[in-house]
Protein backbone atom coordinates (compact mmCIF):
# COMPACT_ATOMS: atom_id res chain seq x y z
CA UNK A 1 0.00 0.00 0.00
CA UNK A 2 2.30 2.11 1.06
CA UNK A 3 4.46 1.55 -2.03
CA UNK A 4 1.87 2.11 -4.63
CA UNK A 5 1.44 5.62 -2.45
CA UNK A 6 5.10 6.03 -2.62
CA UNK A 7 5.37 5.10 -6.28
CA UNK A 8 1.96 7.44 -7.19
CA UNK A 9 4.02 10.28 -5.81
CA UNK A 10 7.49 9.76 -7.29
CA UNK A 11 5.74 9.80 -10.43
CA UNK A 12 4.03 13.11 -10.52
CA UNK A 13 6.68 14.60 -9.04
CA UNK A 14 8.69 13.28 -12.59
CA UNK A 15 5.59 14.75 -14.31
CA UNK A 16 5.16 18.25 -12.64
CA UNK A 17 9.06 19.10 -12.40
CA UNK A 18 9.73 21.33 -14.96
CA UNK A 19 12.48 19.62 -17.30
CA UNK A 20 13.42 23.34 -18.32
CA UNK A 21 12.71 27.12 -17.25
CA UNK A 22 10.41 27.11 -20.51
CA UNK A 23 7.77 24.49 -19.62
CA UNK A 24 3.87 24.09 -19.07
CA UNK A 25 5.51 22.56 -15.65
CA UNK A 26 6.60 25.63 -14.60
CA UNK A 27 3.19 27.16 -15.53
CA UNK A 28 1.56 24.69 -13.28
CA UNK A 29 3.71 25.48 -10.15
CA UNK A 30 3.03 29.02 -10.79
CA UNK A 31 -0.55 28.17 -10.98
CA UNK A 32 -0.52 26.38 -7.53
CA UNK A 33 2.04 29.25 -6.11
CA UNK A 34 -0.34 31.89 -7.09
CA UNK A 35 -3.26 29.83 -5.41
CA UNK A 36 -1.39 29.40 -2.39
CA UNK A 37 -0.48 32.98 -1.91
CA UNK A 38 -4.06 34.09 -2.71
CA UNK A 39 -5.47 31.47 0.05
CA UNK A 40 -3.08 33.07 2.37
CA UNK A 41 -4.19 36.60 1.72
CA UNK A 42 -7.79 35.52 1.88
CA UNK A 43 -7.15 34.22 5.65
CA UNK A 44 -4.76 37.16 6.79
CA UNK A 45 -7.69 38.94 5.97
CA UNK A 46 -5.72 41.09 3.44
CA UNK A 47 -7.22 43.77 0.48
CA UNK A 48 -10.07 42.36 -1.70
CA UNK A 49 -7.96 43.36 -4.99
CA UNK A 50 -5.07 41.36 -3.82
CA UNK A 51 -6.69 37.86 -3.07
CA UNK A 52 -8.57 38.35 -6.71
CA UNK A 53 -5.20 39.30 -8.36
CA UNK A 54 -3.80 36.62 -7.20
CA UNK A 55 -6.41 34.14 -7.41
CA UNK A 56 -7.14 35.31 -11.29
CA UNK A 57 -3.43 35.02 -11.95
CA UNK A 58 -3.73 31.01 -10.63
CA UNK A 59 -6.74 30.66 -13.25
CA UNK A 60 -4.29 32.28 -15.85
CA UNK A 61 -1.36 30.33 -15.03
CA UNK A 62 -3.09 26.78 -14.76
CA UNK A 63 -5.18 27.63 -18.45
CA UNK A 64 -1.59 28.08 -19.88
CA UNK A 65 -0.43 25.35 -18.16
CA UNK A 66 -3.31 22.88 -19.53
CA UNK A 67 -2.95 24.40 -22.81
CA UNK A 68 0.71 23.91 -23.06
CA UNK A 69 0.56 20.25 -21.23
CA UNK A 70 -2.21 19.07 -23.90
CA UNK A 71 -0.50 20.54 -26.56
CA UNK A 72 2.53 18.44 -26.27
CA UNK A 73 0.27 15.71 -24.78
CA UNK A 74 -2.64 15.08 -26.53
CA UNK A 75 -5.40 13.57 -25.52
CA UNK A 76 -7.12 11.64 -28.25
CA UNK A 77 -10.00 9.61 -28.84
CA UNK A 78 -9.95 7.23 -31.99
CA UNK A 79 -7.85 9.91 -34.47
CA UNK A 80 -9.78 12.93 -32.53
CA UNK A 81 -7.96 15.24 -30.17
CA UNK A 82 -10.02 16.09 -27.68
CA UNK A 83 -7.45 18.43 -26.44
CA UNK A 84 -8.79 22.15 -27.01
CA UNK A 85 -12.17 20.97 -25.61
CA UNK A 86 -10.72 20.43 -22.27
CA UNK A 87 -8.48 23.43 -22.62
CA UNK A 88 -11.74 25.54 -23.65
CA UNK A 89 -13.79 23.67 -20.28
CA UNK A 90 -11.26 25.57 -18.29
CA UNK A 91 -11.10 29.07 -19.78
CA UNK A 92 -14.89 29.09 -19.74
CA UNK A 93 -14.35 28.33 -15.91
CA UNK A 94 -12.07 31.14 -15.73
CA UNK A 95 -14.11 33.57 -17.71
CA UNK A 96 -17.75 32.88 -16.93
CA UNK A 97 -17.64 31.49 -13.44
CA UNK A 98 -20.64 29.53 -13.67
CA UNK A 99 -21.90 28.61 -10.45
CA UNK A 100 -25.48 30.14 -10.85
CA UNK A 101 -27.43 28.08 -14.13
CA UNK A 102 -27.62 31.71 -16.06
CA UNK A 103 -24.23 31.78 -16.44
CA UNK A 104 -23.87 27.90 -16.84
CA UNK A 105 -25.79 28.44 -19.62
CA UNK A 106 -23.74 30.96 -21.54
CA UNK A 107 -20.23 29.06 -20.51
CA UNK A 108 -21.33 25.78 -21.85
CA UNK A 109 -23.29 27.76 -24.65
CA UNK A 110 -20.22 29.27 -26.01
CA UNK A 111 -17.55 26.31 -25.13
CA UNK A 112 -17.19 24.73 -28.39
CA UNK A 113 -16.49 28.29 -29.90
CA UNK A 114 -13.72 29.13 -27.83
CA UNK A 115 -12.48 25.45 -28.56
CA UNK A 116 -12.72 26.04 -32.31
CA UNK A 117 -11.04 29.57 -31.87
CA UNK A 118 -8.44 27.46 -29.45
CA UNK A 119 -7.88 25.51 -32.41
CA UNK A 120 -8.01 28.01 -35.36
CA UNK A 121 -5.40 30.60 -33.69
CA UNK A 122 -2.21 29.21 -34.32
CA UNK A 123 -3.20 28.64 -37.76
CA UNK A 124 -3.32 32.57 -38.47
CA UNK A 125 0.15 33.62 -36.99
CA UNK A 126 3.56 32.50 -38.10
CA UNK A 127 6.90 32.05 -35.70
CA UNK A 128 7.07 36.04 -36.04
CA UNK A 129 3.39 36.46 -34.74
CA UNK A 130 2.45 37.73 -38.05
CA UNK A 131 -1.08 37.62 -39.09
CA UNK A 132 -1.82 35.19 -42.31
CA UNK A 133 -3.85 33.38 -44.07
CA UNK A 134 -3.49 29.70 -43.34
CA UNK A 135 -3.37 28.12 -47.01
CA UNK A 136 -6.74 27.01 -48.85
CA UNK A 137 -6.86 23.64 -47.64
CA UNK A 138 -6.50 24.53 -43.72
CA UNK A 139 -9.29 26.80 -44.60
CA UNK A 140 -11.49 24.82 -45.84
CA UNK A 141 -10.66 22.89 -42.59
CA UNK A 142 -11.48 25.32 -39.95
CA UNK A 143 -14.67 26.63 -41.29
CA UNK A 144 -16.18 22.73 -40.91
CA UNK A 145 -14.79 23.00 -38.20
CA UNK A 146 -16.13 25.71 -36.84
CA UNK A 147 -19.66 25.36 -37.82
CA UNK A 148 -19.80 21.49 -36.90
CA UNK A 149 -19.13 23.11 -33.34
CA UNK A 150 -21.78 26.08 -33.77
CA UNK A 151 -23.67 23.09 -33.98
CA UNK A 152 -22.37 21.31 -30.73
CA UNK A 153 -23.54 24.78 -29.32
CA UNK A 154 -26.61 24.95 -30.46
CA UNK A 155 -27.34 21.67 -29.58
CA UNK A 156 -26.34 22.39 -25.68
CA UNK A 157 -28.51 25.73 -26.41
CA UNK A 158 -31.43 23.56 -27.42
CA UNK A 159 -30.64 21.54 -23.94
CA UNK A 160 -31.22 24.97 -21.90
CA UNK A 161 -34.18 26.14 -23.52
CA UNK A 162 -35.75 22.82 -22.70
CA UNK A 163 -34.71 23.90 -19.40
CA UNK A 164 -36.42 26.73 -19.78
CA UNK A 165 -39.89 25.07 -20.72
CA UNK A 166 -40.00 22.92 -17.14
CA UNK A 167 -38.80 25.90 -15.38
CA UNK A 168 -41.74 28.14 -17.23
CA UNK A 169 -44.56 25.29 -17.05
CA UNK A 170 -43.02 22.95 -13.95
CA UNK A 171 -46.08 20.72 -14.96
CA UNK A 172 -44.88 19.08 -17.86
CA UNK A 173 -42.17 17.41 -15.98
CA UNK A 174 -45.05 15.08 -14.27
CA UNK A 175 -45.58 14.14 -17.91
CA UNK A 176 -44.13 10.99 -19.98
CA UNK A 177 -41.45 11.56 -22.17
CA UNK A 178 -41.09 8.24 -24.11
CA UNK A 179 -42.89 9.23 -27.26
CA UNK A 180 -40.47 12.27 -28.05
CA UNK A 181 -38.62 12.16 -30.72
CA UNK A 182 -36.40 15.06 -29.36
CA UNK A 183 -35.36 14.10 -26.09
CA UNK A 184 -34.41 11.34 -23.90
CA UNK A 185 -35.22 11.23 -19.43
CA UNK A 186 -32.44 9.71 -17.40
CA UNK A 187 -33.60 8.36 -14.37
CA UNK A 188 -36.38 5.71 -14.19
CA UNK A 189 -39.52 8.30 -13.60
CA UNK A 190 -40.43 11.88 -13.07
CA UNK A 191 -39.57 13.70 -9.66
CA UNK A 192 -41.82 16.40 -10.53
CA UNK A 193 -45.45 16.51 -9.93
CA UNK A 194 -48.07 18.54 -11.59
CA UNK A 195 -48.97 21.83 -10.11
CA UNK A 196 -52.74 21.00 -9.99
CA UNK A 197 -52.64 20.09 -6.34
CA UNK A 198 -51.21 23.77 -5.55
CA UNK A 199 -53.81 24.94 -8.01
CA UNK A 200 -57.10 23.10 -6.12
CA UNK A 201 -55.76 23.66 -2.75
CA UNK A 202 -55.74 27.82 -3.02
CA UNK A 203 -59.14 27.25 -5.13
CA UNK A 204 -60.03 25.27 -2.35
CA UNK A 205 -58.73 27.91 0.58
CA UNK A 206 -60.82 30.27 -1.43
CA UNK A 207 -63.81 28.59 -1.31
CA UNK A 208 -63.78 28.51 2.03
CA UNK A 209 -62.96 32.03 2.33
CA UNK A 210 -66.01 33.01 0.39
CA UNK A 211 -68.85 30.25 1.79
CA UNK A 212 -67.29 29.18 5.29
CA UNK A 213 -70.08 30.88 7.46
CA UNK A 214 -72.20 32.55 5.07
CA UNK A 215 -75.89 32.52 5.31
CA UNK A 216 -77.28 29.52 4.03
CA UNK A 217 -79.77 30.92 1.37
CA UNK A 218 -76.10 32.85 -0.02
CA UNK A 219 -74.60 29.70 -0.43
CA UNK A 220 -77.65 28.57 -2.38
CA UNK A 221 -77.50 31.90 -4.74
CA UNK A 222 -74.00 31.35 -5.03
CA UNK A 223 -74.18 27.69 -6.42
CA UNK A 224 -76.96 28.51 -8.30
CA UNK A 225 -75.06 31.24 -10.58
CA UNK A 226 -72.20 27.98 -10.50
CA UNK A 227 -69.83 29.49 -13.44
CA UNK A 228 -69.41 33.21 -12.42
CA UNK A 229 -69.18 32.33 -8.78
CA UNK A 230 -65.95 29.66 -10.17
CA UNK A 231 -64.83 32.48 -11.74
CA UNK A 232 -64.07 34.71 -8.89
CA UNK A 233 -62.43 31.90 -7.45
CA UNK A 234 -60.27 31.11 -10.04
CA UNK A 235 -58.93 34.92 -10.08
CA UNK A 236 -57.68 33.89 -6.63
CA UNK A 237 -55.54 30.92 -7.25
CA UNK A 238 -51.88 30.75 -6.74
CA UNK A 239 -49.12 28.91 -8.78
CA UNK A 240 -45.58 28.32 -8.28
CA UNK A 241 -44.92 30.07 -11.98
CA UNK A 242 -47.05 32.96 -13.14
CA UNK A 243 -46.18 31.98 -17.08
CA UNK A 244 -48.34 28.33 -16.26
CA UNK A 245 -51.35 29.88 -15.28
CA UNK A 246 -52.42 30.38 -19.40
CA UNK A 247 -52.53 26.32 -19.12
CA UNK A 248 -55.02 26.09 -16.31
CA UNK A 249 -58.57 26.91 -16.02
CA UNK A 250 -61.28 25.92 -13.60
CA UNK A 251 -64.39 24.81 -13.53
CA UNK A 252 -66.83 22.54 -11.50
CA UNK A 253 -69.78 20.68 -12.91
CA UNK A 254 -73.42 21.20 -11.24
CA UNK A 255 -73.04 20.40 -7.66
CA UNK A 256 -74.88 17.29 -6.06
CA UNK A 257 -76.89 17.34 -3.38
CA UNK A 258 -75.61 15.04 -0.23
CA UNK A 259 -77.81 14.62 2.66
CA UNK A 260 -79.32 18.40 3.08
CA UNK A 261 -75.75 19.76 1.86
CA UNK A 262 -74.14 19.68 -1.60
CA UNK A 263 -71.07 18.00 -3.08
CA UNK A 264 -69.39 20.46 -5.38
CA UNK A 265 -66.15 19.26 -7.47
CA UNK A 266 -63.57 21.65 -8.23
CA UNK A 267 -62.01 20.65 -11.64
CA UNK A 268 -58.32 22.21 -12.83
CA UNK A 269 -58.42 20.96 -16.46
CA UNK A 270 -54.83 21.15 -18.26
CA UNK A 271 -54.82 22.50 -21.79
CA UNK A 272 -51.26 22.96 -21.99
CA UNK A 273 -48.96 20.07 -23.68
CA UNK A 274 -49.47 16.68 -22.55
CA UNK A 275 -49.06 13.27 -23.23
CA UNK A 276 -52.21 12.30 -22.41
CA UNK A 277 -54.20 11.75 -25.54
CA UNK A 278 -57.50 13.85 -25.08
CA UNK A 279 -55.57 16.15 -21.59
CA UNK A 280 -56.73 15.20 -18.28
CA UNK A 281 -58.05 17.04 -15.24
CA UNK A 282 -57.69 16.76 -11.87
CA UNK A 283 -60.56 17.05 -9.29
CA UNK A 284 -61.06 18.01 -5.66
CA UNK A 285 -64.29 17.49 -3.84
CA UNK A 286 -65.61 19.73 -1.34
CA UNK A 287 -68.71 19.38 0.54
CA UNK A 288 -71.28 22.41 1.83
CA UNK A 289 -73.47 21.67 4.56
CA UNK A 290 -75.83 23.55 6.59
CA UNK A 291 -74.83 24.25 10.49
CA UNK A 292 -77.19 26.14 12.81
CA UNK A 293 -75.71 29.40 13.68
CA UNK A 294 -74.09 29.48 17.47
CA UNK A 295 -74.92 32.38 18.98
CA UNK A 296 -71.85 33.77 20.98
CA UNK A 297 -73.87 36.43 22.89
CA UNK A 298 -73.67 34.82 26.36
CA UNK A 299 -71.66 32.60 28.01
CA UNK A 300 -73.99 28.97 27.71
CA UNK A 301 -73.75 28.52 23.30
CA UNK A 302 -77.54 28.11 22.15
CA UNK A 303 -78.45 26.66 19.15
CA UNK A 304 -80.90 28.78 17.60
CA UNK A 305 -83.56 27.94 14.68
CA UNK A 306 -82.50 31.08 12.55
CA UNK A 307 -81.20 30.55 9.39
CA UNK A 308 -78.00 28.30 9.54
CA UNK A 309 -74.58 29.26 8.09
CA UNK A 310 -72.71 26.98 5.91
CA UNK A 311 -69.92 24.89 6.42
CA UNK A 312 -67.49 23.80 3.80
CA UNK A 313 -64.99 21.19 4.29
CA UNK A 314 -62.71 20.20 1.27
CA UNK A 315 -60.99 16.85 0.72
CA UNK A 316 -57.04 16.60 1.00
CA UNK A 317 -56.45 14.39 -1.95
CA UNK A 318 -57.05 15.21 -5.63
CA UNK A 319 -58.07 12.80 -8.26
CA UNK A 320 -56.12 13.25 -12.10
CA UNK A 321 -58.75 11.86 -14.61
CA UNK A 322 -57.73 11.99 -18.63
CA UNK A 323 -60.10 13.06 -20.87
CA UNK A 324 -62.20 10.64 -23.22
CA UNK A 325 -63.11 11.83 -26.74
CA UNK A 326 -66.87 12.04 -25.59
CA UNK A 327 -66.09 13.69 -22.44
CA UNK A 328 -69.28 15.46 -21.00
CA UNK A 329 -68.06 18.54 -20.38
CA UNK A 330 -65.96 18.69 -23.79
CA UNK A 331 -63.29 20.79 -24.77
CA UNK A 332 -63.11 24.00 -22.51
CA UNK A 333 -61.93 26.59 -25.05
CA UNK A 334 -58.48 28.71 -24.09
CA UNK B 1 -33.81 28.99 -13.52
CA UNK B 2 -33.77 26.59 -10.55
CA UNK B 3 -32.86 23.11 -11.13
CA UNK B 4 -31.60 21.30 -14.19
CA UNK B 5 -34.00 18.31 -15.42
CA UNK B 6 -31.97 14.85 -16.54
CA UNK B 7 -33.73 15.73 -20.12
CA UNK B 8 -31.26 15.75 -22.91
CA UNK B 9 -31.94 16.12 -26.43
CA UNK B 10 -30.07 12.82 -27.36
CA UNK B 11 -32.73 11.89 -29.55
CA UNK B 12 -32.68 14.87 -31.80
CA UNK B 13 -29.01 14.62 -31.98
CA UNK B 14 -29.07 11.36 -33.46
CA UNK B 15 -32.03 12.18 -35.48
CA UNK B 16 -30.02 15.32 -36.65
CA UNK B 17 -26.46 13.53 -37.12
CA UNK B 18 -28.64 10.84 -39.50
CA UNK B 19 -30.61 13.65 -41.52
CA UNK B 20 -27.09 15.13 -42.50
CA UNK B 21 -25.33 12.05 -43.29
CA UNK B 22 -28.40 11.50 -45.81
CA UNK B 23 -28.10 14.55 -46.54
CA UNK B 24 -24.38 15.20 -47.24
CA UNK B 25 -24.61 11.83 -49.22
CA UNK B 26 -27.17 12.70 -51.74
CA UNK B 27 -26.02 16.44 -52.11
CA UNK B 28 -22.67 15.43 -52.61
CA UNK B 29 -23.61 13.10 -55.45
CA UNK B 30 -25.83 15.75 -56.88
CA UNK B 31 -22.91 18.66 -56.35
CA UNK B 32 -20.25 15.28 -58.14
CA UNK B 33 -22.49 15.10 -60.93
CA UNK B 34 -23.56 19.16 -62.11
CA UNK B 35 -20.32 21.01 -61.10
CA UNK B 36 -17.94 18.32 -62.22
CA UNK B 37 -15.82 18.05 -58.59
CA UNK B 38 -13.79 15.40 -57.42
CA UNK B 39 -15.39 13.02 -55.10
CA UNK B 40 -13.40 14.50 -51.85
CA UNK B 41 -14.10 17.79 -52.63
CA UNK B 42 -18.31 17.36 -53.47
CA UNK B 43 -18.10 15.46 -49.85
CA UNK B 44 -16.73 18.41 -48.26
CA UNK B 45 -18.48 21.00 -49.71
CA UNK B 46 -21.91 19.10 -49.13
CA UNK B 47 -20.87 18.97 -45.69
CA UNK B 48 -20.09 22.52 -45.23
CA UNK B 49 -23.22 24.08 -46.80
CA UNK B 50 -25.44 21.62 -44.91
CA UNK B 51 -24.05 22.31 -41.26
CA UNK B 52 -24.40 25.96 -42.60
CA UNK B 53 -27.45 25.09 -42.86
CA UNK B 54 -28.37 23.86 -39.69
CA UNK B 55 -26.83 25.89 -37.85
CA UNK B 56 -28.35 28.90 -38.98
CA UNK B 57 -31.35 27.02 -38.92
CA UNK B 58 -31.20 26.17 -35.04
CA UNK B 59 -29.61 29.22 -34.22
CA UNK B 60 -32.95 31.46 -35.69
CA UNK B 61 -35.12 28.58 -33.92
CA UNK B 62 -33.77 29.30 -30.72
CA UNK B 63 -33.94 33.08 -31.26
CA UNK B 64 -37.34 33.43 -32.40
CA UNK B 65 -39.35 30.48 -30.49
CA UNK B 66 -39.35 32.70 -26.92
CA UNK B 67 -41.26 35.38 -28.87
CA UNK B 68 -43.81 33.48 -30.78
CA UNK B 69 -47.47 33.53 -30.09
CA UNK B 70 -48.23 31.17 -26.66
CA UNK B 71 -50.55 28.91 -28.54
CA UNK B 72 -48.04 27.95 -30.81
CA UNK B 73 -45.25 28.28 -28.61
CA UNK B 74 -47.76 25.61 -26.72
CA UNK B 75 -47.77 23.58 -30.33
CA UNK B 76 -43.95 23.84 -30.75
CA UNK B 77 -43.43 22.61 -26.85
CA UNK B 78 -45.90 19.13 -27.50
CA UNK B 79 -44.48 18.58 -30.29
CA UNK B 80 -41.06 18.87 -29.24
CA UNK B 81 -41.85 16.64 -25.66
CA UNK B 82 -44.94 14.60 -26.67
CA UNK B 83 -44.62 13.98 -30.88
CA UNK B 84 -48.13 15.11 -30.76
CA UNK B 85 -50.02 18.30 -31.21
CA UNK B 86 -52.64 19.29 -28.24
CA UNK B 87 -55.90 20.19 -29.02
CA UNK B 88 -56.17 24.35 -28.67
CA UNK B 89 -57.56 27.12 -31.06
CA UNK B 90 -54.84 27.10 -33.25
CA UNK B 91 -55.13 23.27 -33.95
CA UNK B 92 -56.84 23.78 -37.15
CA UNK B 93 -54.89 26.04 -38.38
CA UNK B 94 -51.59 23.82 -38.03
CA UNK B 95 -51.65 22.01 -41.13
CA UNK B 96 -51.40 25.27 -42.72
CA UNK B 97 -48.70 27.11 -40.77
CA UNK B 98 -46.54 23.82 -41.13
CA UNK B 99 -46.92 23.77 -44.81
CA UNK B 100 -45.67 27.51 -45.06
CA UNK B 101 -43.08 27.13 -42.74
CA UNK B 102 -41.66 24.05 -44.65
CA UNK B 103 -41.77 25.82 -47.65
CA UNK B 104 -40.23 28.67 -46.41
CA UNK B 105 -37.56 26.79 -44.85
CA UNK B 106 -36.47 25.10 -48.46
CA UNK B 107 -36.24 28.43 -49.75
CA UNK B 108 -34.23 30.02 -47.16
CA UNK B 109 -32.05 26.81 -46.91
CA UNK B 110 -31.85 27.37 -50.64
CA UNK B 111 -30.74 30.94 -50.68
CA UNK B 112 -28.20 30.03 -47.47
CA UNK B 113 -26.63 26.98 -49.89
CA UNK B 114 -26.50 28.77 -53.14
CA UNK B 115 -24.70 32.28 -51.29
CA UNK B 116 -22.72 29.92 -48.47
CA UNK B 117 -21.13 27.40 -51.14
CA UNK B 118 -20.32 30.70 -52.94
CA UNK B 119 -18.11 32.49 -50.20
CA UNK B 120 -17.31 28.89 -49.14
CA UNK B 121 -15.13 28.36 -52.59
CA UNK B 122 -14.50 32.16 -52.93
CA UNK B 123 -12.54 31.73 -49.08
CA UNK B 124 -11.04 28.54 -50.49
CA UNK B 125 -10.23 29.90 -54.01
CA UNK B 126 -11.74 27.52 -56.09
CA UNK B 127 -14.57 29.98 -57.53
CA UNK B 128 -14.31 29.76 -61.34
CA UNK B 129 -17.01 32.18 -62.46
CA UNK B 130 -16.44 34.45 -64.45
CA UNK B 131 -16.52 38.34 -62.68
CA UNK B 132 -19.75 39.67 -63.99
CA UNK B 133 -18.65 41.34 -66.57
CA UNK B 134 -19.29 45.11 -66.88
CA UNK B 135 -17.95 46.35 -70.65
CA UNK B 136 -19.23 43.04 -72.77
CA UNK B 137 -16.86 42.73 -75.18
CA UNK B 138 -17.99 42.23 -78.89
CA UNK B 139 -18.36 38.34 -78.95
CA UNK B 140 -20.10 38.61 -75.81
CA UNK B 141 -22.80 40.74 -77.13
CA UNK B 142 -22.86 38.46 -80.62
CA UNK B 143 -23.26 35.17 -78.16
CA UNK B 144 -25.76 37.21 -75.93
CA UNK B 145 -27.84 38.07 -79.02
CA UNK B 146 -27.39 34.78 -80.41
CA UNK B 147 -28.13 32.46 -77.57
CA UNK B 148 -30.40 35.33 -75.60
CA UNK B 149 -27.43 34.58 -72.19
CA UNK B 150 -23.71 36.01 -71.57
CA UNK B 151 -21.23 33.13 -70.55
CA UNK B 152 -21.71 34.82 -66.88
CA UNK B 153 -25.51 33.88 -66.63
CA UNK B 154 -24.87 30.70 -68.42
CA UNK B 155 -22.62 29.61 -65.56
CA UNK B 156 -23.97 31.16 -63.04
CA UNK B 157 -27.64 29.61 -63.47
CA UNK B 158 -26.33 25.98 -64.29
CA UNK B 159 -24.35 26.46 -60.39
CA UNK B 160 -28.37 27.49 -59.26
CA UNK B 161 -29.54 24.62 -61.04
CA UNK B 162 -26.91 21.99 -59.16
CA UNK B 163 -27.82 23.82 -55.71
CA UNK B 164 -31.53 23.57 -56.54
CA UNK B 165 -31.27 20.11 -57.41
CA UNK B 166 -29.15 19.23 -54.39
CA UNK B 167 -31.22 20.79 -51.96
CA UNK B 168 -34.62 19.22 -53.40
CA UNK B 169 -33.22 15.96 -53.21
CA UNK B 170 -31.86 16.08 -50.20
CA UNK B 171 -35.16 17.73 -48.66
CA UNK B 172 -37.52 15.08 -49.94
CA UNK B 173 -35.09 12.12 -48.26
CA UNK B 174 -35.45 13.75 -45.39
CA UNK B 175 -39.92 14.33 -45.82
CA UNK B 176 -39.73 10.92 -46.59
CA UNK B 177 -37.94 9.67 -43.96
CA UNK B 178 -40.25 11.57 -42.07
CA UNK B 179 -43.48 10.32 -43.22
CA UNK B 180 -42.04 6.57 -43.14
CA UNK B 181 -41.18 7.25 -39.30
CA UNK B 182 -44.81 8.44 -38.12
CA UNK B 183 -46.43 5.73 -40.75
CA UNK B 184 -44.23 3.13 -38.64
CA UNK B 185 -45.10 4.53 -35.13
CA UNK B 186 -48.61 4.48 -36.06
CA UNK B 187 -48.63 1.17 -37.17
CA UNK B 188 -47.44 -0.42 -34.12
CA UNK B 189 -49.44 1.87 -31.87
Amino acid sequence: MIDILKDAISKIRTLITPPSYLSWQTCLLLSLFSWLMAAIAESSEAAPFTVVLLSTFSWLFLTIAIWWGLTENPVEIGYLSISPWITAAVMCVFLFRPWTTERLQLAMGCWPVVATILVAIPNFFNWGLDWKLPKPHIRQELIVLLLVNLLLSSWIMFYFRIQHWFDDYPSLMAENLDNSAFVYRFGNDSNGTSQADILLTSAAASLVKQLDNAPWPRVERWLLNLDNSISSVASGIILNTISERVFWSLDAPRPQSVSNGYQIKLRANWLGPTAKENGYYVEKVCTILPRPLKQRTGNEEQPTTSTPVAQVTCADETKEVERTVNAETGVPST
Amino acid sequence: MGELEPVFPFKAVIFQILFLLVAIALEAMVLRQKMRLGYRQSVRYAAAVNLLAVVVGWFAFLAIEPLIEPRLQAQVISYVLFDNLINNTLKPQMGWIILVAGLGAFFITLIIKLKGLELLMRAVGTWKLPAKPKDLSRQERYSRSRTGTTRYQEAASQFAIAVLQANALSFSAILLLLVLRSYILRSVA
